[in-house]
């Protein structure tokens, strides 16, 4: 089977799905990521203090923006950073709903966006062209966890691409994964 | 001026797609072939349909193509053409139903969701004339053998190419039943043929016929859902289907409804633990959709009761009902 278009998707398209982007296309993967929150939202001072964005913004802008707020702290607590990689991948956060980009796996990092991503897809005017299928990994949305999250779908991902008749082993992939990564997997087909 | 600016721009085109031909059939990699090969089927399909039937075979020789991924192009090829101009059908069912049978397994799951379309497009396309030619006849005929064929291969060994023939089943019973004013039709396929518009007394097409088809596939569907060993891949999309199919034809919501039901008390058994948490939380998501839908009103306290012990709360349940119009309200 040729390459599998894949994206990966978070909730902001920042960490999660950014750094598991950087790792996949470093490994040669045809890799795209997204976020589907309704708004892009980054860390603050404090917990109820968010900064949110909105989709249009690119990382650059917002690595401006919070070098301006408070340059110690975003250095500190690596917001700068992330901001600093992300714009060297893409120039903006991108939501996966807005998107017409067709993908063969979709691999999202909580259960809050896969069920974004499904009902997206079911809702969306099919004409049953293709089939997509999505995955469920479950990241924290932390530096490490991001990190390991990006191995664990980089593993999964090596998996898909090697079979020669994905649907059909599907299933014992994604079990096999499961074991080996010892967190609960979410899978579904849809059709574009 | 104008009467030598229209031969010139068709002679340049044609130029072109000559030129592009000859480049693909000697690209080595697939990639570029298949990039070179949609500038062809852009030129010849959308951009000047007078050229598809002089380029038709050209295109058609790269079925023998020895990249699976070619091969799957051309049946994509065939399809496009087909919706501009039904006619080639005659000349390309043949092709197709070759192309069921490719040893690799994505090129005929792609002829599968393309014998979607076909079908339709041949129903159509008959449904429009009163004088068939034999031609015509077996043009159809053909179409209804690669029909058949794809309705035996649910019982295919391979779980993807089962996925492809539930959504293929999806198709045939839209298709061969009538939409009602409560349909809730995609916009992609408002202009696609159904049941009602169907003729009756027709030399080929059989209303009767294909009326009874319909629900009979209907039945093979939801017999398939309920079977015990079912995949948890085939399961999901079938549940997809099903609730698509009740969206597009209410008529059918009860027997959808009660096919949810006792699915949720009867999950297979052969499914793992987290296949199990992904098989409920698509049943939901089906359950909800169904809640919204007008002709869903009958049976509402059947699908809260399922939704509430798949784990929703009154407040989703409250946002996801249709509030009652203000005409409604006023009525009462």
């Amino acid at each position: 089977m040729g390459d599998l278009n894949i994206a990966v998707v978070c909730s902001s398209n920042q960490n999660r799905s950014m750094e598991a982007h950087a790792f996949l296309s470093k490994k040669g993967f045809q890799v795209k990521s997204f976020g589907t929150g309704a708004q892009v939202k980054l860390p603050g001072p404090s917990p109820d203090k968010p900064n949110v964005y909105d989709f249009g913004t690119t990382y650059d802008q917002m690595h401006q923006d919070l070098t301006q707020k408070d340059l110690s702290l975003y250095t500190q607590n690596g917001i700068l950073h992330m901001l600093d990689r992300n714009r060297r991948i893409k120039p903006r956060p991108e939501r996966f709903q807005s998107t017409k980009e067709r993908f063969d796996i979709v691999v999202t990092c909580e259960e809050r966006v896969y069920d974004q991503v499904v009902e997206d897809l079911e809702t969306r005017d099919s004409s049953a062209d293709a089939p997509v299928h999505v995955i469920n990994i479950d990241i924290q949305d932390n530096h490490e966890e991001a990190t390991i999250g990006a191995f664990l779908i980089c593993d999964l991902c090596h998996m898909l691409q090697d079979s020669d008749d994905l649907e059909n082993d599907m299933d014992d992939i994604l079990q096999a994964f499961e074991e080996k990564c010892n967190r609960p997997i979410l899978h579904t087909v849809s059709f574009y | 001026l104008e009467d030598e600016a229209g031969p010139v721009e068709a002679v340049s085109t044609s130029d072109k797609v000559v030129d592009l031909l000859n480049q693909a059939s000697l690209m080595p990699k697939d990639v570029q072939k298949i990039n070179t090969l949609k500038q062809v089927q852009e030129l010849i399909v959308q951009k000047d349909p007078a050229l598809l039937d002089n380029f038709l075979d050209e295109m058609l020789a790269f079925q023998q193509d020895k990249s699976a991924d070619v091969r799957k192009f051309v049946v994509g090829f065939i399809e496009e053409a087909c919706k501009q101009d039904p006619e080639l059908l005659t000349k390309v069912v043949a092709n197709l139903n070759m192309l069921l049978e490719d040893e690799n397994v994505n090129v005929v799951k792609k002829v599968i969701l393309s014998t979607t379309q076909i079908y339709r497009v041949g129903l159509s396309w008959l449904s429009k004339v009163r004088t068939i030619s034999e031609e015509m006849e077996s043009t159809w005929d053909m179409i209804v053998t690669m029909k058949n064929r794809i309705l035996v291969m649910l019982d295919s060994e391979n779980d993807g190419v089962r996925t492809h023939v539930v959504k293929f089943l999806e198709m045939m019973i839209v298709v061969l039943s009538a939409r009602t004013p409560d349909s809730d039709i995609p916009k992609k396929t408002e202009n696609d043929i159904s049941l009602d518009q169907v003729p009756k007394g027709h030399p080929v097409i059989r209303y009767n016929e294909l009326r009874d088809e319909g629900t009979k596939i209907l039945d093979m569907l939801l017999d398939f859902t309920a079977s015990a060993h079912i995949s948890s891949m085939n399961l999901m999309a079938s549940m997809g289907s099903l609730t698509a199919i009740a969206k597009q034809r209410p008529l059918y919501m009860a027997r959808v409804v009660q096919a949810f039901e006792s699915l949720h008390v009867n999950l297979p058994p052969t499914l793992a633990k987290s296949q199990v948490s992904s098989v409920r939380k698509n049943l939901k998501l089906q359950l909800s959709t169904l809640l919204k839908h007008p002709s869903s009103a009958e049976f509402h306290s059947q699908i809260t009761t399922l939704l509430l012990d798949l784990g929703a709360t009154q407040q989703e349940l409250q946002r996801i009902i249709p509030k009652p119009s203000k005409a409604e309200k006023r009525e009462r």
